[in-house]
């Protein structure tokens, strides 16, 4: 057993306004090892980002609270550092790499300058010596270094998110989540990305949080999937575990959506009704309304997680002691 | 064999731009018969949406022909063409969040289109017929006043296929439709398409960089790469045995849903060559791995390397299975 680097306790985030609670993280419980890379999978409004969010502290001032819950990066307690241990960390042991190249970048600032600027901030360096560092960071993401006096508007979709991703890893840091980072891509641009990013986690051993809604993308990457619906972490385990043999109902739905490129469908599967309202979650088990195996006891009470074989957790009544019993009745 | 509704006959679009003429769309030749379904691949920037939009002379084309059911629709004058035969081929645009009127309704919305094409319809037969629209494409009665922001993408993408549908098109370019849908709704709006089709006889142009999606919604599937078209076969062929080597490369990029696929990536290196007054060459030869120096100078041509299947490349028998 490695490391842990990251390790999430009960966490709870709402959003509030004047109208509603919007409850987008419920409960969660995560661990990471040192070198890992876990796919966070989901839907729109499963509260993949609300918890990358959360990690950096970064949720929207004034609507975003941590309602409970314990972030432990590296043995420290996230959620009691202050503003300016967080600006330390950020960046430097903790990077981000957002969801859009487009308009994560600062227009009116070359890409060198802004590459330079985390390097400065973290590494108390001259201005020259972090501008060096730029140029070395824009070469391993395959763009050539002269072009670091250029405006983000001069590169292409595809090398903007490679500027993104160099901001990220010029201090190179222990943790990084990559919030979709390949969702605005070309798959043959994306297919370069993904490379980078392995050959990275395999030579500075970086462990990373991949978020995103591409199966594919988590086949490949991630040795660990946790898989979000609502709020929650519905099914975690590893990749394998995950993919040969799902144990959530959401999960087993979300495989059949995907159009396959080997198999004749006719008909794709479609997973009935609608995501529940993160504003109004039901009482009993988030997914039951759109579950097809449904029982009384899953509108009633929400389910816990159930370690179904080692590593390997789904939140669902089917795997319980309980449940076969309530089938003999 | 059944009769071709559309057939386009070596269609250009160039832009004028400050550094020359961009080749957006070069010399594009194909066939799409009545009721079937073409999906046009290829990464951003090939010529895909152009293609669409030009077809439906959203704009203009440079040169070439375009026959619908015979006629050439490309030279004909604009405000015929948009008087007779607009309404005969229409387009499903790529973002249901940019792509509706903010300020109207989902009632609204669906009557426009029927407005504008025929004036002389009564406020309540426009009314019934937005209704009947609604029904087919399953908005409920009660969104009827909702106003798009209320709305998740899938309905959103929903009212743009009944803005399309409402005027009886035969033909519709689907300009990635899907693409920003989770994909559970996605599979939602697919199934809607592909029950509408053959509810209406209808004959679809797909166009999406997503090769899953495509495979699924089409039967014949064309490759583009820097506004030419570079392979075109039957949908099934293509994961089988593609031919050209941009066509490899850019299956073997798709991450596979299966974490014991091991499939050997074929990776690009660099990115697309301009499209700005490009010579006579293979547009792929900068970036292609076999390319001699007869790529360089030469252009390939699409040649019928087995029945039905389509290839530009001057060694695609090299290439053949």
């Amino acid at each position: 057993m490695g490391e842990r680097i990251l390790d999430i306790k009960d966490l709870v985030i709402h959003y509030e306004t004047d109208e509603e609670v919007v409850e987008a993280v419920n409960k969660i419980n995560l661990s990471l090892e040192k070198g890992e890379i876990l796919g966070l999978v989901g839907e729109t409004g499963a509260g993949k980002t609300t918890t990358a969010l959360g990690i950096m502290r970064l949720l929207p001032p004034k609507v975003g609270h941590v309602i409970q819950g314990n972030i432990f990066f590296e043995g420290k307690d996230l959620m009691e550092c202050s503003e300016k241990d967080m600006r330390s960390i950020r960046g430097k042991k903790i990077s981000m790499i957002f969801q859009d190249p487009m308009t994560a970048l600062n227009p009116v600032k070359t890409v060198g300058d802004q590459i330079a600027e985390v390097v400065e901030l973290h590494d108390n360096c001259s201005k020259a010596e972090a501008l060096k560092r730029a140029q070395e960071m824009l070469a391993m993401v395959g763009i050539v270094p002269e072009r670091y006096k250029e405006y983000p508007h001069q590169f292409s979709g595809g090398m903007k998110q490679r500027i993104v991703i160099a901001i990220a890893l010029a201090c190179e840091p222990d943790l990084l989540i990559a919030d979709e980072p390949t969702t605005a891509l070309d798959v043959t641009i994306q297919a370069q990305i993904l490379d980078m990013m392995r050959k990275l986690q395999k030579e500075k051993g970086t462990s990373m949080i991949l978020i995103t809604h591409d199966l594919g993308v988590v086949a490949e990457m991630c040795d660990h999937c946790a898989v979000m619906y609502a709020g929650e972490i519905v099914e975690y385990g590893t990749t394998e575990q995950v993919f040969d043999n799902p144990k959530h109902p959401y999960t087993k739905a979300l495989y059949q959506s995907i159009p396959s490129l080997d198999k004749e469908v006719e008909r794709l599967h479609v997973i009935p009704g609608m995501v529940c309202d993160p504003s109004n979650l039901p009482s009993g088990c988030s997914f039951c309304e759109r579950c097809t195996e449904k029982r009384a006891a899953c509108v009633e009470h929400d389910p816990w997680i159930v370690n179904v074989e080692a590593g390997h957790y789904a939140k669902c009544f089917q795997y319980t002691p309980e449940w076969e019993a309530d089938k003999d009745e | 064999m059944s009769e071709n509704l559309l057939e386009v006959k070596n269609l250009k679009k160039y832009f004028s731009t400050p550094h020359g003429m961009l080749h957006a769309v070069d010399n594009v030749t194909f066939n799409i018969e009545k009721g079937k379904t073409i999906g046009i691949v290829g990464e951003s920037g090939c010529g895909k949406s152009t293609l669409g939009k030009t077809l439906m002379r959203l704009h203009e084309p440079t040169s070439g022909e375009v026959l619908y059911n015979g006629v050439d629709i490309a030279s004909m004058p604009l405000k015929k063409f948009k008087k007779e035969y607009r309404s005969h081929i229409q387009m499903i645009f790529q973002d249901p969040y940019a792509s509706l009127d903010p300020r109207m309704d989902v009632l609204q919305l669906i009557e426009e289109p029927i407005k504008v094409n025929d004036k002389k319809l009564s406020k309540k037969e426009v009314e019934d017929k937005a209704k009947e629209m609604m029904e087919l494409v399953g908005l409920a009665k009660r969104l009827e006043t909702a106003y798009p922001h209320e709305l998740d993408g899938g309905r959103r993408q929903r009212i743009g296929i009944a803005r399309a549908l409402s005027l009886n098109p035969s033909f519709i370019v689907c300009d990635e439709p899907v693409s920003a849908l989770d994909v559970s709704i996605q599979a939602q709006i697919l199934n809607l398409l592909m029950d509408l089709q053959e509810q209406r006889g209808l004959t679809y142009m797909f166009i999406t960089h997503d090769m899953s999606v495509v495979k699924h919604i089409s039967d014949d599937i064309a490759v583009m790469y820097l506004g030419q078209m570079i392979e075109k076969c039957p949908a099934d062929e293509i994961f089988r045995d593609t031919i050209h080597p941009y066509s490899q490369a850019l299956l073997s990029a798709i991450p596979i849903p299966d974490v014991h696929a091991k499939h050997e990536r074929m990776v690009l290196k660099g990115e697309l060559t301009s499209p700005i007054n490009p010579k006579p060459c293979c547009r792929f030869a900068k970036r292609c791995p076999y390319a001699t120096d007869q790529c360089r100078q030469e252009e390939p041509k699409l040649r019928e390397m087995r029945p039905n299947h389509l290839v530009a490349c001057h060694y695609a028998e090299k290439f053949v299975k």
